[in-house]
């Protein structure tokens, strides 16, 4: 499986090549388009931990695409305008925010975990996602706006609003950002997630849910 | 005429620079950006009243459109399409026509010729809109759509294109609309109707459907007080 990313950084388009036989799981919603040899299949991969994704933020059910005689292409796009990394499977793995996730090799076991229940407030959602794997694979993750990967080496403190993913080797906590819960709420930082250890953290440079905030407002009332 | 599209994918902008006085350029409403101040500017519907009511009414495209005309050489016009996103630019031949999704025309030089045509009763399951404007002729062509646009080429073993993310096609290409999978597919994968495209020719497809922005934004919209 080869993965092209055309089209950076806001109109990022990935291009997946698939050997016959070869197979790429995508979050439901964003097939662009393939070669006709390429199979569909949605799957839930069982009612709880589909009903655990719908909780993670995701959708219900997952779709496998898989080339059938013959080299396959898929073309899987991100649903908000921005970037998309292509990130190499590692032994201790990723942690993705729930809405980051776009596609994976099969062999990625990509698990709902609770990310502490101050994520309730961050708007980053509860859960977040954790990518494992046991043989080498791929991920496709996609943010909102540009993606920038920072190094952390000690502490970094990140915006929950801003996380795409990160190594698991990281330690994290989510938290305040100032001394008081009252000047983090003024300061309009909100909540931050705290790292510790050294790893890669992939931050996307707008923030989904102000974005939403600042247009949204501006449209007609619903009923 | 010479032209290029500066910008792409996320904001294109067309820069048109006209060689001999005369020439000409068909713009769709309120796409200019800027042009020399001799450049004259003519509003008309194209083909006609008729014509111009099918184009608006069936193909999505205004109602109205602009012609620039040079009146010196070395003048520019420049242009620009509404959504944020790419614009393509095509040097049709003469050879095939070009379909372009209602909405995604923005320019094309007047040897050019835009028509209606009903995209017929698949069109309307599709998505794609039931009608398509097909360009024919020999000239440039800029069309645009929401996102960046990404080139297909098709051969004899087809492509398949979710019915959100076409722009359009080159003539030469048949197309059915279908479902992927099964029936389980068709409601649970969350990728509703695709186009299966074969033949021979190119097919552009976007790389964002405005839809999916629309839907992202839903739950952000203020809540109508009850009254």
């Amino acid at each position: 499986m080869q993965i092209n990313v055309l089209h950076r950084p806001a109109q990022a388009l990935a291009q997946v090549w698939l050997q016959p036989g070869e197979a790429i799981v995508a979050e439901s919603g964003a097939l662009v388009g393939m070669t006709p040899n390429v199979q569909m299949q949605t799957q839930s991969g069982g009612v709880m931990s589909g009903l655990k994704r719908m909780f993670g933020g995701e959708s219900f059910f997952r779709n496998t695409f898989t080339a059938q005689q013959g080299n396959g292409e898929v073309l899987l796009a991100h649903a908000l305008p921005g970037d998309m990394a292509v990130l190499e499977m590692t032994p201790e793995g990723y942690f993705l925010q729930s809405s980051a996730f776009i596609a994976s090799s099969p062999g990625v076991n990509i698990d709902t975990k609770l990310g502490g229940f101050r994520g309730f407030f961050s708007g980053a959602g509860v859960f977040v996602l954790k990518a494992t794997t046991q043989s080498p694979g791929q991920l496709l993750v996609g943010g909102f706006g540009g993606l920038q990967e920072l190094v952390c080496d000690g502490n970094l403190v990140i915006d929950t609003g801003h996380l795409v993913a990160w190594d698991a080797t990281l330690q994290y906590q989510v938290g305040k950002s100032g001394a008081g819960w009252i000047a983090s709420f003024l300061s309009g930082e909100g909540l931050v997630c705290h790292f510790q250890g050294r790893g890669r953290i992939w931050v996307q440079t707008r923030n989904p849910v102000e974005y939403g905030r600042a247009v949204g407002s501006q449209l007609p009332p619903r009923e | 005429m010479r032209y290029e599209v500066r910008q792409k994918p996320d904001y294109g902008l067309v820069r048109v620079m006209f060689d001999a006085p005369g020439e000409q350029l068909l713009v769709e409403s309120s796409a200019m950006v800027a042009r020399d101040t001799a450049v004259t500017m003519k509003t008309q519907m194209t083909g006609g009243l008729f014509d111009a009511a099918k184009r608006k009414l069936l193909g999505g495209e205004s109602l109205f459109q602009n012609t620039f005309t040079a009146t010196a050489p070395g003048q520019t016009l420049w242009v620009a399409p509404a959504p944020e996103g790419d614009v393509q630019e095509l040097h049709c031949d003469g050879s095939t026509p070009v379909f372009l999704q209602s909405g995604a025309f923005l320019a094309c030089a007047p040897s050019v010729q835009l028509d209606t045509k009903w995209g017929g009763a698949k069109g309307f399951f599709s998505g794609a809109g039931l009608f398509l404007l097909r360009a024919a002729g020999v000239g440039p062509l800029f069309f645009s759509c929401y996102g960046g646009i990404h080139p297909v080429d098709v051969g004899p073993a087809g492509y398949i294109v979710d019915t959100n993310h076409i722009v359009g096609w080159t003539g030469g290409l048949e197309y059915r609309v279908t479902k992927l999978g099964g029936l389980k597919s068709l409601f649970l994968s969350g990728e509703g109707l695709v186009c299966e495209f074969r033949g021979q020719g190119r097919v552009w497809v976007s790389t964002r459907n405005p839809s999916s922005l629309a839907a992202f934004l839903q739950p952000f919209r203020p809540v109508k007080p009850r009254s």
